[in-house]
């Protein structure tokens, strides 16, 4: 759930963190010629600590930049006085308010970021995954409702906070992406995207990409990626994974309104690649792929060879800011530990969340 | 190993039994001395006992949960009387769900189970529902806390329990019928028949339960506590067992049992989660047939078992997955009794795993364990006992090393009102990786060491005995420290996760107890306090284990304390349980915790006689209640007060 926060919501960080610059903007638009190169500013960053399953004990931390502290390890259920529920999967921003999925609690919690208070809670959702939003009306959930099965992708508007349709869409979809008016799902369960338009709801087609498409992000100029990772195939008695029938990742490139992508492959079949995030300008890519952090740019012809970082996260997220790293450790066992490193790939330093901190949100 | 001798029912028999062995096996196992005076009478067959296997387990601390103490348990299982009667900690899933055990700060796959001398752990996890092991299956539970592996085998590094029904010979035929009748929907229904004389001894026990469990509990809600009623946990339960145990002659005695345990539970969903309608079978087929021949210096016994575990687990989720592990094993052991005061014991033991497992692939698995063991015990003199026990076991792949166990018990006093005893013991043990942690797919690890722990523990055992005051008080403190090394974890890969030999953990603690037998009159109390203090953390582990060393391991009580009383007078029947169970860290940095709870459970019963042959008991038992609102584990309600009302129909 990296991307959505980045993705869907960097527009009004860009207005908030720069009302000055944009007022000067407006004045006299010809001082400066590359209005969207605006420097993003974020101050917090809320860790989606995924939990145990079925435990319950899912929460969010809060992380001060300022302070490069946490200044709330267990940020929903200090400020709610409750659990904030069983696998929360993901979080994503509209306006002022948060947005967290919890997978095995069948809900999507929405909170005021302000002070982390519930403000309400969408219930009797199937395994849902992902939330995106398009609009201060209007978001949409992944979910996967059952494994073998097709997933399904409901309508929530965010005025009522109620579903208001699902819209059929490929195996076990998991995270979405907006470009212009149309948004694109993943179907991981399968190696398609569908692309939803979001005024009509309705399915413009889908897009074939890479075996096991997870993870989408927009770029500067409206392009979509998709990271798909791959099929694994394991040999007959399932005891290892037979590379001769396991598929390479991938990274595919869909350009506004066409229906077909140009994928790359990743050099080894060895490894998913996953979680594919971007930076504020939208203009570099990031993701995770043999133990290793791998960043390549979107105009770039070649895929990246050698890593950035060579560690193996279970969440990763890139400040919009200023491109630090932040990459989490899944144990699931103990309180678990977030690295950070500059954008150059330097360890910079690290603190402690929850069990399994899987995503990231910069605010 | 369960063929037990008859000296526990039949003290008449010790002048026998001293004569046969210069010892005193019944005393020995509980660290006692033998009682002055011994009934010695004129037989009808004078018979010589065999060993009981714990006759070999000098100096480790033991304890016995007889019939009196499990029978107003008749219809429940061993999780509920181990939960309210041992300070031992069960982490339970919610009423009659999963309960797994932990002894000694170690994990529930370090816990033996035997049955009749088998070991009926399930071979795919590892561990034992304990909530599955139904009391009506068995008529005794000893409890041998700490690492035994030379003597009970696989799995005996935090503790053994050994399930057995020692028959109790010349009681002819009797018979019991319960019915009970108690909250969120419980009904059960227990028979029970035996029928005993000199040769022959049977007893068939059918049990069959139900619950709703549509009980309510609290919520932690924003605005305060929320009462809901838990949804999706009810389950239906029965059990049949039959016993049988026929004297071949003066030496010779034949023995079979079938234990069937049959259990269809809804998985009660986490308080907050998704219901996926989870339900699960479990369904266990035990039988086994033994035969022992005793002359004065040799024993002979030669035992065979057939085991078919089965756990069908589906929800809407991932559909079904079904597990299915037959188990043929055979032991097999010659005593010998070479002096009057030592005996040597050696054996072996083979067994095969049969698994049809989905998680382990289409094609069947198959897995051969052999061991054997040589068993010493030696008294040097009649108050100074010492046993030398060491058993090898071979393993598909890695072998684990030679476990020997060393142990020593001295009467430093002996008076006629009281006894003080000193025990000691040193022990290595190990544990065979399972079947799942060897062949789940994907993630089996086939490479896995076995685990392997030392131990050692020293205690006093006090006995004060005052005749005239018809008083009894034996008390016992016992201090142990173990390291156990390759302990296996499952943690997260790239693609899967996978269990691994990542890390030492060292569990130390003490564990004292007092038991109290007051008999002034038509009154008789008992009455018993025991505490345990559980020091247990990891100490060190491999590149790969990230959990952080020095923090007490998750779900593993600092703290554990149980006092139970049993009251009688003149037909009716009063006991309490009184349950401490400390905080428990929920995760292996010790920061967050389930907070510790004191239950309470009370019985009052009367029993009233019909006829000459015919009783009438009739129970009330009340559970919770102080209406603690509580979690055994972590977001598993459990019920807060509660009742069962029971009437029980006894024929002799």
């Amino acid at each position: 759930m990296k991307l959505f926060p980045t993705s869907a919501n960097l527009p009004f960080r860009v207005l908030l963190g720069s009302a000055a610059a944009l007022g000067l903007l407006s004045c006299d638009p010809s001082n400066d010629p590359e209005p969207t190169e605006t420097p993003v500013v974020t101050r917090s960053v809320f860790v989606v600590n995924e939990g145990n399953f079925r435990r319950a004990n899912a929460d969010i931390s809060l992380f001060n930049k300022a302070s490069s502290s946490v200044t709330s390890p267990t940020l929903f259920s200090t400020a709610n006085g409750r659990a904030l529920g069983d696998v929360a999967q993901s979080m994503a921003v509209q306006d002022s308010l948060g947005y967290i999925v919890v997978n095995n609690s069948n809900k999507l919690e929405v909170v005021s970021l302000a002070k982390f208070k519930s403000k309400a809670t969408i219930s009797n959702l199937q395994l849902p995954r992902y939330f995106v939003a398009v609009s201060s009306d209007k978001g949409y959930i992944t979910e996967t409702v059952a494994y073998g099965g097709a997933g399904q992708v409901s309508v929530v508007n965010l005025k009522t906070n109620q579903v208001t349709r699902t819209i059929a869409v490929g195996a076990q979809p998991e995270r979405m992406t907006v470009s212009g008016n149309r948004l694109y799902v993943t179907n991981s369960g399968e190696s398609s995207v569908t692309v939803i338009n979001t005024t009509t709801d309705a399915i413009e087609g889908t897009v074939p990409v890479g075996d096991s498409p997870g993870s989408a992000v927009t770029d500067r100029n409206g392009n979509v990626w998709v990271l798909s990772g791959g099929k694994v195939v394991y040999n007959a008695d399932y005891t290892a994974i037979d590379y001769t029938k396991t598929t390479k990742g991938s990274l595919s490139v869909i350009a506004p309104g066409q229906l077909t992508a140009q994928t790359r492959q990743v050099d080894s079949n060895t490894s998913s690649p996953g979680d594919l995030t971007i930076n504020g300008p939208k203009d570099q890519l990031y993701y995770t792929y043999r133990g290793g952090v791998y960043t390549v740019g979107i105009n770039e012809a070649q895929l990246p060879t050698t890593p950035l970082i060579r560690r193996s996260f279970y969440g990763l997220g890139v400040d919009p800011q200023d491109n630090t790293i932040y990459g989490g450790i899944g144990s699931f066992t103990a309180a678990d530990k977030v690295i950070r490193y500059r954008s150059t790939g330097a360890a910079l330093d690290s603190f402690t969340v929850g069990i399994g901190p899987s995503s990231f949100v910069f605010y | 190993m369960r063929f037990v001798s008859c000296l526990r029912n039949f003290p008449q028999f010790l002048g026998v039994a001293l004569a046969a062995t210069a010892s005193f096996p019944a005393a020995a196992q509980l660290g006692l001395p033998a009682p002055d005076s011994i009934r010695t009478q004129n037989l009808p067959s004078v018979r010589v006992p065999g060993l009981r296997p714990d006759r070999f387990a000098v100096g480790s601390r033991r304890f016995t949960l007889d019939s009196l103490a499990l029978t107003t348990y008749r219809t429940g299982t061993l999780a509920d009387v181990l939960s309210a009667r041992t300070a031992l900690h069960l982490k339970n899933y919610g009423p009659g769900q999963l309960a797994s055990i932990t002894m000694r700060g170690t994990s529930a796959r370090h816990t033996a189970v035997l049955w009749n001398g088998f070991n009926i752990n399930l071979p795919s996890l590892g561990e034992a529902d304990f909530a599955l092991l139904t009391i009506s299956g068995t008529t005794q539970v000893d409890i041998q806390p700490g690492p035994a592996s030379a003597t009970y085998g696989n799995g005996a590094v935090g503790g053994t329990l050994l399930l057995s029904s020692p028959p109790r010979w010349g009681a002819g035929w009797r018979g019991s019928v319960q019915t009970d009748y108690g909250s969120f929907g419980l009904r059960a229904g227990n028979l029970e028949a035996s029928f005993s004389n000199q040769k022959l001894a049977l007893r068939t026990s059918l049990l069959y339960r139900q619950a709703q469990n549509d009980f309510t509990y609290y919520e932690q809600a924003g605005t305060g506590r929320v009462r809901r009623r838990q949804q999706h946990a009810a389950l239906q339960q029965a059990s049949l067992s039959q016993d049988l145990i026929l004297r071949l002659g003066q030496r010779g005695e034949l023995t079979a049992a079938v234990w069937l345990t049959d259990a269809d539970r809804q998985i009660q969903p986490g308080i907050g989660t998704n219901n996926t309608n989870a339900e699960e079978r479990d369904q266990s087929r035990r039988l086994m047939a033994g035969y022992r021949h005793v002359s004065s210096r040799h024993e002979w016994a030669a035992r065979v078992a057939w085991f078919e575990d089965i756990i069908n687990y589906r929800d809407d989720v991932s559909g079904l997955s079904e597990s299915r592990v037959r188990t043929t094993q055979a032991q097999a052991e010659h005593t010998w009794r070479f002096a009057s005061n030592a005996s040597l014991r050696v054996g072996g033991e083979a067994q095969h795993f049969a698994a049809q497992v989905d998680g382990y692939g289409t094609r069947p698995r198959t897995e051969n364990r052999f061991s054997g063991f040589a068993l010493l015990r030696y008294d040097p003199q009649p108050r100074l006992r010492l046993s030398l026990n060491t058993r090898q076991a071979l393993l598909p792949g890695r072998q684990p090393p030679l476990t020997p166990t060393a142990g020593a018990e001295w009467v430093a006093l002996q008076t006629p009102q009281q006894t003080i005893s000193l025990k000691a013991s040193a022990s290595r043990s190990y544990r065979a990786p399972t079947l799942n942690e060897r062949y789940w797919r994907p993630g089996g690890n086939p490479d896995l060491l076995p685990e392997h722990g030392l131990g050692y523990e020293g205690g006093v055992a006090h006995v004060l005995t005052l005749a005239p005051a018809h008083l009894r008080l034996q008390t016992e403190l016992t201090g142990y420290r173990q390291l156990v090394d390759n302990w296996v974890q499952w943690t997260p890969g790239a693609t899967y996760w996978s269990p691994r030999n990542l890390r030492q953990v060292r569990a130390q603690g003490l564990e004292a107890s007092t038991q109290l037998g007051w008999q002034p009159g038509a009154y008789q109390l008992t009455a018993r306090a025991s505490y345990a203090f559980t020091h247990s953390e990891k100490t060190k582990g491999t590149a790969a284990d990230s959990d952080p060393v020095g923090r007490q391991l998750p779900f593993t009580p600092l703290h554990t304390a149980a006092f139970s009383t049993d009251h009688l007078w003149r037909g009716w029947q009063l006991s309490t349980t009184l349950n401490f169970t400390g905080y428990r860290y929920t995760d292996a940095s010790a920061t967050s915790f389930l907070p510790s709870y004191l239950l309470l459970n009370a019985t009052v019963g009367r029993t009233v006689a019909m006829g000459p042959t015919w009783k009438l008991l009739v129970l009330a038992q009340g559970y919770n209640l102080t209406n603690r609102s509580y979690q055994s584990y972590q977001n598993s309600a459990m019920p807060l007060r509660n009742g069962l009302l029971s009437l029980r129909v006894l024929w002799r």
